[in-house]
């Protein structure tokens, strides 16, 4: 089959999931790659300089960041194709392709047959990276403008987002709730999360009490999240949170309440005063990954 | 103006969702239903417009079985003006492609300003009636919405947001409100109670047949649990220990 691989750039670079599509892609079939680079992007407009090449293709992989999904979604419906979101697993079978997705908000995993052409948009970290592989030769669609009816006016950045590796793509990710108690506690989190290179995340309860943005909020109105490391600190794990995290591979989760939820899905644990623990545990970190 | 708000009934977050008997679907038995999530924020938003300027009239549509009259009630409760419920033999099994198409064709007999969708239903997660509907009526579309004040959208974006103008009709994907959804009030039910929801036959609607995934199997994620949780002792050794675990048993150092 025809694969059209689109690869999203961040800061020039080809993002890490656009990599690990590009590799699934050549165990799949034929692939073409291509790039959409540049910020502020316009997925609509997007769309439409992708369209004719997305039309020759049997199966469009997209990337399913915030851009990603986006842009898949509005390809799938000005094609009329078969679309999968958020797939975590896609094999070809017959003439056509499984793939394996989330539903009902993480509490169900759906195999689906997805006739072909199709168009799906990926994951982070459902498919390994090869080492040492070389990043697809793409050639750069130039989508500029904005769609037909509609103008940007400006940016507004989020006052605490610098420089981390956003969340649906972080291989660790230190996420902490009301039990940090205000969000003038956040500068252990970063602590942590800088020793670990991970992304941090938050409970609702924090992002709705505004301590935190809405960005980082993980769980079933917030972000789908699949990191090999999920530190959860001071979160009791509603069913909503635990849906968007049950995902990771290892979970770590530090509360006070022996009783609450996040302890039955933690691979390690500890009751206990987080306040106590996180200082101790990126000391422990540090050592730990100089070869203590 | 006039706002449309097109929304789904699903299970309750707070469901426990079961697969059924058949491997395939969820068990329906026992499920409290509910708006979904990113349509009660849709609601929301569109309330808080009428709430600044009560000449603003909010309709609500949604296609789904009969029961979905309750979702169209619960909206009803909060504060939209009128409803309509979109049904038929292929209401539930219908596509996002089928279901823009259909919705499009209650748009243009509504004739909304701005048609307002939840970024994604909570329960089939597939994020397309959006961007369907809005290819269908050939209108633009701002997704992750997160305010509409004045005539700004703001869509949040990676690190911030961006904020957008609409110079003619729009669809919004909403992903959040400032305000939480609000609950339907005492009169609200009662009027909710007596409005008409009239009913449209989606086979009547130009839907047509549009390719979908077909649902082959489901199952629960895989189980977790039986971790080792330190329930007492010694915080800071804890930490020790767990740190060496991640790196020697874990290996996700």
């Amino acid at each position: 089959m025809n694969v059209l691989v689109i690869v999203e750039k961040k800061d020039g670079e080809p993002r890490r999931v656009s990599l690990e599509i590009a590799a699934k892609a050549e165990e799949l079939g034929t692939v073409t790659a291509v790039d959409v680079g540049g910020d502020r992007l316009d997925p609509g407009a997007a769309a439409s300089a992708l369209a004719e090449r997305a039309k020759a293709a049997d199966l469009v992989l997209v990337g399913a960041t915030p851009f990603g999904r986006d842009l898949a979604a509005r390809l799938a419906a000005a094609l009329g194709r078969v679309y999968a979101s958020e797939v975590a697993d896609l094999e070809a079978e017959g003439d056509g392709l499984v793939a394996v997705r989330t539903m009902y908000a993480g509490k169900v995993r759906a195999t689906v047959r997805l006739p072909l052409p199709a168009v799906a948009s990926v994951r982070a970290n459902a498919f390994p990276l090869p080492e040492g592989g070389a990043p697809p030769k793409t050639e750069t669609v130039h989508a500029g403008g904005a769609q037909k009816g509609v103008e940007f006016v400006r940016f507004e950045a989020a006052k605490e987002s610098g420089g981390r590796v956003p969340l649906t793509e972080a291989r660790a990710i230190v996420s902490a709730g009301r039990g940090l108690k205000g969000p003038e506690n956040w500068k252990m989190i970063e602590e942590l999360a800088d020793v670990l290179g991970a992304a941090i995340g938050a409970s609702r309860a924090v992002t709705d009490a505004g301590w935190r943005p809405n960005e980082e909020q993980v769980g079933q109105t917030g972000k789908t999240v699949t990191p090999d490391l999920y530190v959860a600190l001071g979160i009791s794990g509603a069913i909503q949170h635990l849906a968007g995290m049950s995902g990771s591979k290892v979970i770590v989760a530090v509360n006070k309440d022996p009783d609450a939820d996040i302890f039955k899905i933690a691979d390690y644990g500890v009751v206990g005063d987080l306040f106590e623990f996180v200082p101790a545990f990126t000391e422990e970190l540090k050592k730990v990954k100089k070869g203590a | 103006m006039r706002i449309l708000v097109c929304i789904k009934q699903v299970p309750d977050s707070t469901v426990r969702v079961k697969v059924g008997a058949d491997g395939k679907s969820v068990a329906t038995d026992g499920i409290t239903w509910a708006i979904s999530p990113y349509d009660e924020y849709a609601m929301e938003l569109a309330l808080e417009r009428k709430d600044a300027d009560p000449s603003t009239v909010v309709s609500v549509v949604t296609v789904g079985p009969s029961r979905s009259r309750d979702a169209l009630r619960q909206a009803l409760a909060m504060g939209a003006d009128d409803a309509t419920l979109v049904t038929g033999a292929a209401a539930e099994a219908a596509g996002g492609i089928a279901l823009g198409s259909a919705l499009a064709t209650v748009v243009r007999e509504i004739g909304p300003d701005v048609v307002l969708v939840g970024r994604q239903a909570s329960d089939d997660e597939q994020g397309l009636v959006g961007a369907a509907l809005a290819h269908a009526l050939g209108w633009p579309l701002l997704t992750n919405v997160e305010r509409w004040t004045g005539d700004e959208i703001w869509r949040a974006t990676e690190g911030g947001h961006e904020v957008w103008k609409a110079t003619g009709p729009a669809v919004l994907s909403v992903q959040r409100s400032e305000k939480e959804p609000r609950y339907p009030s005492l009169p609200g039910i009662m009027k909710a109670k007596k409005k008409e929801i009239p009913e449209k036959d989606l086979a009547s609607l130009d839907g047509g047949a549009a390719p979908s995934p077909s649902v082959v199997a489901m199952e629960p994620p895989p189980a977790r649990g039986g971790g080792k949780i330190f329930k007492e002792g010694d915080v800071k050794q804890h930490a020790a220990a767990i740190a060496k675990a991640l790196r020697d048993e874990a290996k996700v150092l």
